[in-house]
């Protein structure tokens, strides 16, 4: 069976599109799906550090687009989790080395090879942008409880209605406490203003940077909420579209309790 | 959190999620609404065409806008007329 693409987005920087991509892909990969994950943020690299295998680059995507390697020469596997590998970016290049025509014809070969692609898409609504979604079967847009950002997912979700692609959408980086004060937009919020379908929460955790400093995928660390988080999402994405979306919860429930019990939300 | 309930209690104050919520709102609005001057120009030089079937006029005078108030937002074109041509007889 041919594989499918997900693009995962945001038009915002630094939201956690890289976390997503690796912890998502490693999820998927763990539950017995062969998995790739590229890097299309030409010139800025950076999923490869995360998932910590930056030592491992020879070849990368646009060397396998110019016919420079094989496509199996630049697909780095991860020897921690079977069938999970990493298409790294060029580091070298700028954007417009690649064009959106070269990553159709890319995405027909990844789809040949794996049973799921995860693109990681650059910030921004220019060329990197265009190349990541131009082979993308589906989209996931991640976005956090800020203005800022959530006004830029607005903007990206128009731009994948244009291209027909119904994207759904992560919340992430959830401060439950501030939430329950009333000081951060919740996940209703969100979905109300975006007008979009939900595929998780996901709830701020400082998992998330110890597991960038180890390079170690987020959801190989236990007790981690957030990569739990994603990996209900991969599951979602594999099919299992009845699991639950939890809503993160604060740690202190006394006077939240309290507080529901007078009439406070 | 008992400091948030009697802010609650006595304060009254609104959350700042539902300020970010509002302002969010209108901002989405107006982001669609906004029109590159490329997109005007091609709209100006289309309607001026089409007017021009109709009527002789001053292409030179005329203005295309949008107006954007609180609630609403108009396009406006405003041109002097200089006369009705005759109608073609086809």
């Amino acid at each position: 069976m041919e594989g499918k693409i997900f693009v995962i987005t945001s038009g915002k920087g630094g939201v956690g599109k890289t976390t997503a991509t690796s912890s998502i892909g490693a999820a998927l990969a763990m539950a017995g799906k062969r998995v790739a994950v590229v890097d299309m943020d030409i010139g800025l690299r950076n999923l490869d550090v995360v998932m910590g295998l930056e030592n491992r680059i020879v070849f990368n995507i646009v060397d396998v687009v110019q016919g420079k390697c094989k496509l199996s020469q630049a697909a780095i596997k991860d020897r921690r989790i079977n069938n999970l590998f990493l298409i790294p970016a060029s580091q070298s290049d700028n954007k417009d080395v690649l064009k959106p025509e070269d990553m159709v014809r890319l995405g027909k070969r990844l789809k040949e090879e794996f049973d799921i692609v995860l693109m990681d898409c650059p910030a921004g609504i220019e060329r990197g942008f265009e190349n990541a979604v131009a082979a993308a079967d589906e989209a996931l847009v991640i976005c956090t409880p800020e203005v800022s950002s959530v006004r830029d997912a607005d903007r990206i979700i128009g731009l994948l209605y244009a291209r027909s692609i119904t994207p759904k959408l992560i919340l992430n980086r959830i401060n439950p406490a501030m939430t329950a004060n009333g000081d951060m937009l919740n996940h209703e919020d969100v979905t109300d203003v975006l007008s979009i379908e939900l595929i998780g929460l996901v709830e701020a955790d400082d998992n998330v940077i110890v597991a960038s400093n180890l390079g170690k995928p987020l959801v190989m660390i236990n007790d981690s909420k957030a990569g739990q988080a994603f990996i209900r999402i991969a599951m979602r994405l594999d099919g299992h579209e009845d699991i639950p979306i939890q809503v993160p919860k604060s740690g202190s429930t006394f006077w939240r309790k309290i507080g529901s019990k007078l009439g406070f939300k | 959190m008992l400091s948030e309930i009697v802010k609650k209690l006595f304060g009254n104050k609104k959350s700042s999620s539902a300020t970010a919520k509002n302002r969010l709102k209108f901002a989405l609005i107006y982001d669609k609404l906004e029109i590159s001057d490329e997109i005007l120009k091609n709209l100006q030089h289309d309607i001026v065409e089409v007017i021009s079937r109709y009527f002789e006029i001053d292409r030179d005078s005329l203005e295309l806008n949008i107006n954007k108030s609180k609630d609403s937002s108009a396009l406006t074109f405003n041109t002097p007329i200089l006369s009705a041509k005759k109608r073609r007889t086809s």
